[in-house]
């Protein structure tokens, strides 16, 4: 790569990349807010009373009445936030006194991921009613509480996989028994298609922007977004992701209509209650936006979230249902028709999403030591090359 | 390559020194005792991995050096003689094969990373003022040419179990066209 030291970087060369890569505000905003902190120190391992502190000053910057919070304890789980469990003894707005059990997920120095505590806040805020999401209460959207950007949520019941199975980091390879399969396969199209249909003129989005119908906007948009994070956080080029990058500009798809996109809709991100099957919470929204449809499409039916059903042959997507069954579920249950050259489009673009992310952002805050499990960034990368892998097959066979 | 041993090690001593070591009983003196010596063997490794190549070839040098000089000043009987010619022998070809190792991982991972970005920098230029028949032409050389490094990529991690069908990737030895891959 060229000698520009990334560790390091100028006013000059933040700027540029700015001016070169258009892209929402709010993700300007944080990639920028990234770059101008990057010189910065690691992330130290931070006392519970630290957290305790940030969060108590948080809720009272928001919160008038008096409250207490107790039984802290961190919390595993994710690549990307920090995460520590709570109870907050509290006069709940229209509920009286209560103890609340929380969640407040905070992000570290940098993020293997970076993006919008704000975005996030607001898209779950959004949902509340219309698909299960935990609740969620305050957003210290700029650290001015805690030591990074963080939300507190609360702690939603339910598990992403039954207590006897078991799976890889990150939810990947869950495998559901097929009576869980029957029942939550039709709360999973269900609730897609309650995001996609979903009125967001009506809620307070924002901090998002809504992609020009019927233009290339919205990819663009995305190309954007991941190119210029490329850009700051690679170490080392990679000529597939050149090509990926040209390829994605040159066949960018029209958007028909502007959707709500959950952008990480998969087995994995949603908990469900085990006596009954009935999914209880949507999580990690932190990449949703305003776009296309086909982008969650093209996610969900990624082969990795998936597996075959019992029968060695009928591939399930996200391990509940095939294919087939799920896109026609969707049509019915949306009433929007699925652009196949568009489907396959968002799958090289959320492969290049991803590729950059591991093998770019990853590189650069395990090396900086910027985490609090920079061990688990690195063994990520290595899914890298099965998913560039993929892409470069994705492009070979375009239709 | 970005996942090389040195990121692998730094990572691994900082999830041990953060993570792990506080939560180690303080009264179990053994593992205590042996999590700081994981600890002080990993920041060996990292310390010594990039200067391994380097030693060693110091060291062939000197032997091969002070092995000349043996061959000048050592005399005896037969058994001598034989010695002498076994050592003979050995020399030469310790110093063939230290004329060979002119360029050192170091230098090679540094052209790889050259190289990588003056092709990354002409692809992109092609497809910004380049003709169609040309981008086409690029796209071809650089899938083809992704295809067989990525191969060698995965097999290099293929314990990690990220593969959907792991039989379908070749041992990384047969890859790198080592004699006795098993």
């Amino acid at each position: 790569m060229p000698a520009i030291d990334k560790n390091r970087p100028s006013p000059e060369w933040i700027a540029a990349l700015r001016k070169r890569f258009p892209s929402e505000k709010e993700i300007d905003r944080v990639l920028t807010r990234k770059m101008e902190r990057r010189a910065g120190p690691g992330y130290s391992p931070m006392p519970l009373t630290t957290l305790i502190e940030g969060t108590e000053s948080l809720i009272r910057s928001q919160f008038g009445g008096k409250c207490q919070l107790s039984d802290a304890r961190w919390l595993s789980g994710g690549a990307s936030k920090l995460q520590m469990a709570f109870v907050l003894d509290w006069d709940r707005p229209g509920k009286g006194r209560e103890k609340t059990p929380m969640v407040l997920r905070m992000e570290p120095a940098e993020s293997i991921v970076e993006t919008s505590r704000l975005r996030e806040f607001q898209l779950i805020k959004a949902f509340e009613g219309t698909v299960p999401v935990p609740p969620v209460f305050w957003c210290d959207s700029e650290g001015k509480h805690l030591p990074y950007p963080a939300l507190v949520y609360g702690f939603a019941e339910g598990v992403t996989k039954p207590s006897a199975g078991h799976s890889g980091v990150t939810g990947l390879g869950t495998h559901l028994p097929p009576d869980f399969r029957g029942k939550l396969a039709p709360q999973f199209v269900d609730c897609l298609a309650k995001i996609h249909t979903f009125d967001y003129r009506k809620a307070d989005l924002s901090a998002f922007e809504i992609p020009e119908a019927n233009s290339t906007q919205c990819a663009e948009w995305g190309v954007n977004w991941w190119t210029r994070v490329w850009e700051e956080d690679a170490d080392e080029e990679v000529p597939l992701m050149r090509l990926a990058e040209a390829w994605l500009r040159r066949h960018m798809p029209v958007m028909d209509k502007a959707v709500t996109v959950h952008a990480d809709y998969r087995l994995g991100n949603f908990l469900f209650t085990e006596h009954d099957a009935r999914i209880s919470a949507w999580l990690d929204w932190e990449l949703g936006r305003i776009g296309d449809r086909h982008q969650d499409l093209a996610w969900t039916t990624t082969r990795a979230f998936g597996h075959l059903a019992e029968d060695g042959k009928t591939f399930l997507t996200c391990g509940l249902m095939p294919e087939a069954e799920f896109l026609d579920a969707y049509e019915k249950a949306t009433g929007f028709k699925i652009d196949t050259k568009a489907v396959h489009w968002y799958k090289v673009y959320n492969d290049y999403m991803m590729a950059t992310l591991l093998f770019a952002t990853g590189y650069r805050i395990a090396n900086g030591g910027k985490t609090h499990q920079d061990v688990l960034i690195t063994w990520l990368m290595g899914i890298g090359n099965t998913l560039l892998e993929e892409m470069r097959t994705l492009i070979e066979e375009a239709p | 390559m970005q996942m090389r041993p040195d990121l692998q090690i730094k990572s691994v001593i900082k999830a041990m020194n953060d993570v792990v070591l506080p939560a180690v009983d303080p009264q179990n003196k053994l593992a205590q005792e042996q999590i700081r010596l994981c600890m002080g063997l990993l920041g060996l490794m990292a310390r010594q991995l990039p200067l391994q190549f380097r030693f060693d070839c110091e060291e062939l040098a000197r032997l091969s050096a002070y092995s000349a000089e043996l061959q000048r000043i050592a005399a005896g009987g037969d058994e001598t003689g034989a010695a002498l010619a076994a050592l003979k022998d050995k020399t030469q070809s310790a110093n063939a094969t230290l004329e060979r190792a002119k360029s050192s991982p170091h230098d090679i991972e540094q052209a790889v990373r050259s190289l990588r970005e003056a092709t990354g920098s002409l692809v992109s230029s092609v497809f910004r003022d380049g003709d169609s028949a040309v981008q086409d032409r690029v796209q071809r050389a650089t899938l083809a040419m992704s295809k067989e490094q990525l191969l060698r990529d995965r097999a290099w991690v293929i314990t990690q179990g990220w593969e959907p069908d792991p039989k379908s990737v070749p041992p990384i030895e047969q890859l790198l066209g080592i004699a006795d891959a098993t």
